[in-house]
């Protein structure tokens, strides 16, 4: 800065931006965050195989319906959350706004659905390998979703913020990636705890 | 602080030196600059280190005699725990953090890390739980003492039934210190995969950056596996859950897994690092070209990828099945290979050159020396039949502490003390460097050297007391390790003077290639700024004619007239 | 290093290399017959396998380890710059061929020791199988050693911090008889946390893991009094965890085994309980720890004070 440049310029200087990498960094970090899953699924196969004893005194198995009621919505909301996007991109801010919230609303039905299942177990947490391993995955998910929610939350809010996209939609982007993360995980998870019994 | 006393002639420089003008304040709080941060990380680490130290010495104290004389034997397993704790998570990934931190975005010509604000928050984290950690010396019961493995059934023992406890404290320290880990990694792989400057391919990268993509991928990859693993020993300890309790149905062998999953890929990203390291060193000290660089380069993710397949070779006798057992000790000695390729390219590189044996010199081919000897125990443990007599015995001990201290912790001296003056801007002693290096070759040696023997006449580690017969060996591994902790004496006091009124050092005082040499020492805030370099070849060249970068007269005079 | 000199430098490469190389092989060879002499007595069967196979390893790893750190000191000897000298070495980038070389043959040296040390596995056979049992029931009962039809069957028993070996006569000791020349066969139960069986001079170790039982076996071979240690961290009091294995023939074991049965049941040896009880009267210091389990009943407590080899 302090330097004068020579006077004839032989190279041709570089500029490497500083923002643009939020979605590359935020994709690292799925990969790395699906390795706990990935850990948690392994750690309830291995136990399911090889536990002396697996389900807790008077438990024979879990109810599926519920649950799969549950898992639809979900799985759905990843598709609508497409369409949020889609109208994003098409700089249409209310269908935007409206798909998202719909999106919001079908993942806190997900939460709540969760919490009535678990209020009506009659297992808990330390009832054995069994009920570790369930409160465990569909607990940790549950906070997934929940932290999903909240940040759908705060791009709702920020769309209201003039020349919000001007720099792109990288926020909008990487929680819909988050989403649809959060889901795939939900369906492995449902597979491991529901069908496989 | 070393820092306080600050040298009015650093001031006058027009560029801001790491300290000034914003003046030393700038390391004590919330800097977003790559530079500072790296500083930040390796000054708390080698305080880390200090303490670290101090608890090796205090076990090595009750190790002199064969009794249990000076500890209560749970007084030991603490002091042994924390001594392996604070030298991994507080020292080792700290500084290796620092160092990355520093020479990344120089290395590569980007102005800074791609997430600053991250960074920042990844490096104060480490005070967070190191403070954490340290805390359970002073909680009822004492801190977590059943070793940095933290094995269940006995660290889910939990003998007071306080909801407070060491080995509770212990589990929240390891998982900040992992979202720590994870944060710097992100940053660290985004920054080299987005932010290299114009024509640095991945063939032109410095083998350090390429040591520091594998080692990062290993954090993200691995990581997470040992996150999993804690949070279930958490609820195992906290909550009555029974993922790992045996009395419920649970499986202490699986927490085996998740922990090695991690915890062996864990000791590749300490040492490759290192091995950018030494590539970077031994070329510009022997003046000559690194020996094939390609394959050097191209090694450290045959490294990365094998390292994620040999975590069973902790469990050769927990009951695990023979195939698995032979299996695992084939792939454990398949990394042989990458690393024979990268210690032979080395010897290649000394071989017809000029040698100049300068402190940075001297550390590297110390850690060479002993990373063969190391290398070569470390194969020896990776036979089955042998490691079912020497596992979990001194032998052990002395393999990892060769390959941890004699050979990962003299790569980083060897890496503060050539990148010293880049840095700071100043010259270090090279008297007191060299008593420096003499003091910790010797006593690292008399430190582990003989216990190898402990170790193969049956000594078990994480003993506070042992059977008359092997107290020779640990006499004079008790000597090496006060010799240990004097040699700390010169190098606090170089770094301390050398910062404060060594000699100016010019922008290239090594004569080096690289992008960080064409830069001010110390660099200016954002490194090249709008003048990044076109990279033409890698920086390896010494020698050759071969350019390095466009128009290299440019940023040579450039740095001068700025430094 | 002035091979300019020379009338005919190649050959006189030739032969300086050929003889380092040999030097290096006789002193690999010494100390590969040197190593032998690092480990304890051999005592069992499988000892003298474990043994060559170091052997074998440190003749390799001393040829790798001093043909490296000779090049290093060879070239700190001959190729340092003088002072102030700051020219460059020979610019050579790297030879594919060489590389070639050094890949290879590390893979074909580690996959022949891979080999052999597999080979050694089979033939050792002696970590057997793992089997999880419900803790709230009974014990398996069976070994699945594979000729587990005859020979002596022991049930060895760990806890905090403390052994028990449970004879089928009907009896159990703090310490471990066996006879010589003879095939033993182990239950190896813990009651608490994961310890390690270790006897060094067998050369043998397994994880003895709370919540399952491992079928092991082995042969001594030598008479003598032997030390067993835990050897995987098992908490306070682990470094005291530790008893004599003595060994001797059929007619001394076949006596010691009528003289015991016929023993009333005493506290057995446990160092770690008589260690804390010295803790308590003086005041509890230190840092926590649970309490030792009691003393296994034992109908021979041994004794601790004699002296042991290996
Ligand atoms: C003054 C220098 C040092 C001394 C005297 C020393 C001594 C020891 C001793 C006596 C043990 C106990 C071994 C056992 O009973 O299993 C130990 C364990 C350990 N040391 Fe060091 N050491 C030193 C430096 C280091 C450094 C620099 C590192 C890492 C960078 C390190 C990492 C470890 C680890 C990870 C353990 C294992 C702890 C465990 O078993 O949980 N040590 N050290
Ligand atoms: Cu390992
Ligand atoms: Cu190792």
């Amino acid at each position: 800065m302090t330097t004068t440049k020579s006077e004839v310029l032989l190279h041709t200087p570089g500029h490497v931006k500083h923002d643009g990498h939020n979605l590359t960094g935020f994709i690292i970090f799925l990969c790395s965050e699906s390795i706990i899953f990935f850990a948690f699924f392994v750690g309830y196969g291995v136990l399911k195989i090889t536990a002396p004893t697996w389900y807790p005194d008077g438990v024979s198995g879990i109810a599926v319906r519920e649950p799969l009621i549950n898992t639809i919505i979900l799985v759905s909301s990843s598709f609508v959350i497409y369409f949020a996007e889609r109208y994003l991109h098409k700089k249409n801010y209310w269908g935007f706004r409206i798909v998202w919230l719909v999106t919001m609303l079908m993942g806190s039905y997900f939460v709540y659905g969760q919490y009535v299942e678990w209020s009506e177990l009659t297992f808990s947490l330390s009832s054995g390998v069994f009920g570790s391993l369930f409160y465990l995955l569909t607990g940790f998910h549950g906070l997934h979703v929940i932290t999903g929610i909240l940040l759908m939350g705060l791009m709702l809010i920020r769309s209201f913020i003039p020349g919000n996209y001007d720099s792109g939609e990288m926020g909008v982007e990487s929680i819909s990636l988050f989403w649809h993360f959060v889901d795939v995980i939900w369906i492995i998870l449902f597979i491991l705890i529901y069908v496989w019994q | 602080m070393t820092i306080t006393n600050y040298d009015e002639r650093i001031i006058k420089v027009n560029q801001p030196v790491p300290g000034a003008p914003n003046n030393w304040r700038r390391f004590f709080g919330f800097n977003t600059d790559a530079k500072v941060i790296g500083i930040q990380y390796i000054v708390t680490a080698l305080i880390f280190l200090l303490l670290g130290g101090l608890l090796g010495m205090l076990i090595r104290g009750e190790l002199i005699t064969p009794p249990s004389d000076l500890f209560d034997p749970t007084v030991y397993n603490g002091l042994y725990t924390m001594h392996g704790t604070v030298m991994l998570f507080l020292f080792l990934f700290p500084i290796l953090s620092g160092l990355t931190n520093l020479l990344v975005p120089p290395m590569i010509g980007a102005p800074d890390m791609a997430f600053p604000k991250l960074n920042a928050l990844a490096f104060w984290l480490v005070p967070v739980f190191s403070i954490v950690l340290l805390t359970s010396f002073f909680v009822p019961g004492g801190p977590a003492s059943s070793g940095w493995w933290s094995y269940p059934p006995v660290s889910i023992q939990n003998p007071l039934g306080h909801f407070l406890n060491g080995q509770m404290l212990w589990i929240v320290a390891i998982g900040l210190s992992g979202v720590s880990s994870i944060m710097g990694a992100i940053n660290f792989v985004t920054t080299i995969i987005t932010m290299r400057a114009p024509g640095m391919g991945f063939f032109k990268m410095p083998i350090f950056i390429w040591t520091v993509l594998a080692a990062q991928i290993l954090q993200l990859l691995g990581l997470p596996a040992l996150t999993g693993g804690a949070i279930m020993l958490f609820f195992d300890l906290n909550f009555g859950t029974s993922f790992f309790n045996p009395e419920t149905g649970g499986d202490p062998v699986l927490f085996q897994h998740f922990f090695w999953f991690y915890s062996h890929p864990a000791v590749y990203v300490m040492v490759l690092p290192v091995f950018g390291i030494f590539s970077e060193l031994f070329p510009t000290y022997s003046r000559k070209p690194l020996f094939g660089y390609k394959f050097v380069a191209v090694a450290s993710f045959g490294i990365t990828i094998l390292s994620l397949v040999v975590w069973v070779h902790h469990m050769f006798y927990t009951g695990t099945p023979m195939w698995m057992r032979n299996l695992f000790m084939f792939t454990t000695m398949l990394i042989a290979v990458p690393t024979g390729v990268k210690v032979f390219a080395w010897i290649a590189t000394l071989w017809g050159g000029n040698l100049r044996l300068n402190t940075p010199m001297l550390f590297c081919l110390g850690g060479l020396f002993n990373f063969i000897f190391g290398g070569i125990t470390g194969v020896m443990l990776a036979t089955v039949p042998i490691d079912i007599h020497v596992g979990n015995t001194y032998f052990v001990v002395a393999h990892f502490h060769y390959i941890i201290f004699n050979t990962i912790a003299f790569g980083i001296f060897a890496g503060i003390y050539h990148w010293f003056p880049k840095f700071t801007g100043r010259m270090f002693y090279e008297g007191l460097g060299k008593v420096h290096f003499t003091l910790t070759f010797i006593g690292a040696t008399l430190n582990w050297l003989p216990l190898h023997w402990a170790g193969l006449l049956g000594m078990p580690r994480r003993v506070a007391s042992y059977d008359p017969e092997f107290a020779i060996w640990n006499v004079i591994a008790s000597i090496g390790a006060f010799m240990l902790g004097v040699a700390s004496i010169p190098f606090i006091l170089n770094m301390v003077s050398s910062w404060s009124r060594g000699k100016k050092s010019p922008p290239n005082p090594w004569d080096a290639i690289g992008l960080e040499w064409l830069l001010p020492s110390p660099p200016p805030h954002e490194n090249f700024e709008d003048d990044i370099p076109t990279v033409l070849n890698e920086p390896y060249n010494y020698g050759l004619n071969k350019p390095f970068v466009v128009d290299e007269e440019f940023y040579i005079s450039k740095a001068l007239n700025d430094s | 290093m002035n091979l300019k000199d020379n009338i005919n430098p190649k050959i006189s490469l030739i032969i300086g290399i050929s003889f380092a190389v040999f030097i290096d092989l006789v002193l690999s060879k010494l100390m590969a017959s040197w190593s032998y002499s690092w480990l304890p007595v051999q005592a069992s069967k499988a000892a003298p396998y474990v043994d060559n196979l170091f052997a074998f390893e440190t003749g390799i790893g001393t040829f790798i380890f001093l043909g490296c750190s000779g090049v290093i000191g060879w070239v700190l000897l001959f190729n340092r710059a003088p002072k102030y000298d700051e020219s460059y070495g020979e610019p050579f980038e790297g030879n594919v061929k060489l590389e070639i070389v050094w890949t290879l043959v590390p893979l074909f040296l580690v996959i022949a020791i891979a080999i052999y040390s597999t080979k050694v596995n089979t033939t050792l056979q002696n970590l057997g199988e793992k089997t999880k049992y419900d803790s709230q029931k009974e014990l398996p009962t069976y070994l699945d050693n594979n000729e587990a039809s005859a020979g002596t069957f022991i049930d060895v028993i760990s806890r905090q911090w403390s052994w028990e070996f449970k004879y089928p006569e009907g009896f159990s000791s703090s310490e471990l008889h066996l006879p010589i020349n003879e095939k033993v066969y182990f239950r190896l139960i813990s009651k608490d946390v994961i310890h390690g069986f270790y006897i060094p001079a067998f050369r043998l170790k397994q994880d003895i893991i709370p919540g399952s039982i491992i079928s092991y076996s082995l042969t001594p071979t030598r008479k003598g009094i032997y030390r067993l240690r835990d050897s995987m961290f098992s908490g306070a009091y682990f470094s005291q965890n530790q008893t004599n294995v003595i060994v001797e023939s059929k007619d001394a074991y076949q006596e010691w085994i009528n003289k015991t049965v016929k023993k009333v049941p005493v506290d057995g040896l446990n160092q770690a309980g008589f260690l804390y009880k010295k803790r308590l009267e003086k005041g509890d210091k230190g840092w926590a720890t649970i309490s030792p389990s009691p003393s296994p009943q034992v109908n021979d407590p041994g004794n601790p004070d004699s002296a042991h080899e290996g």
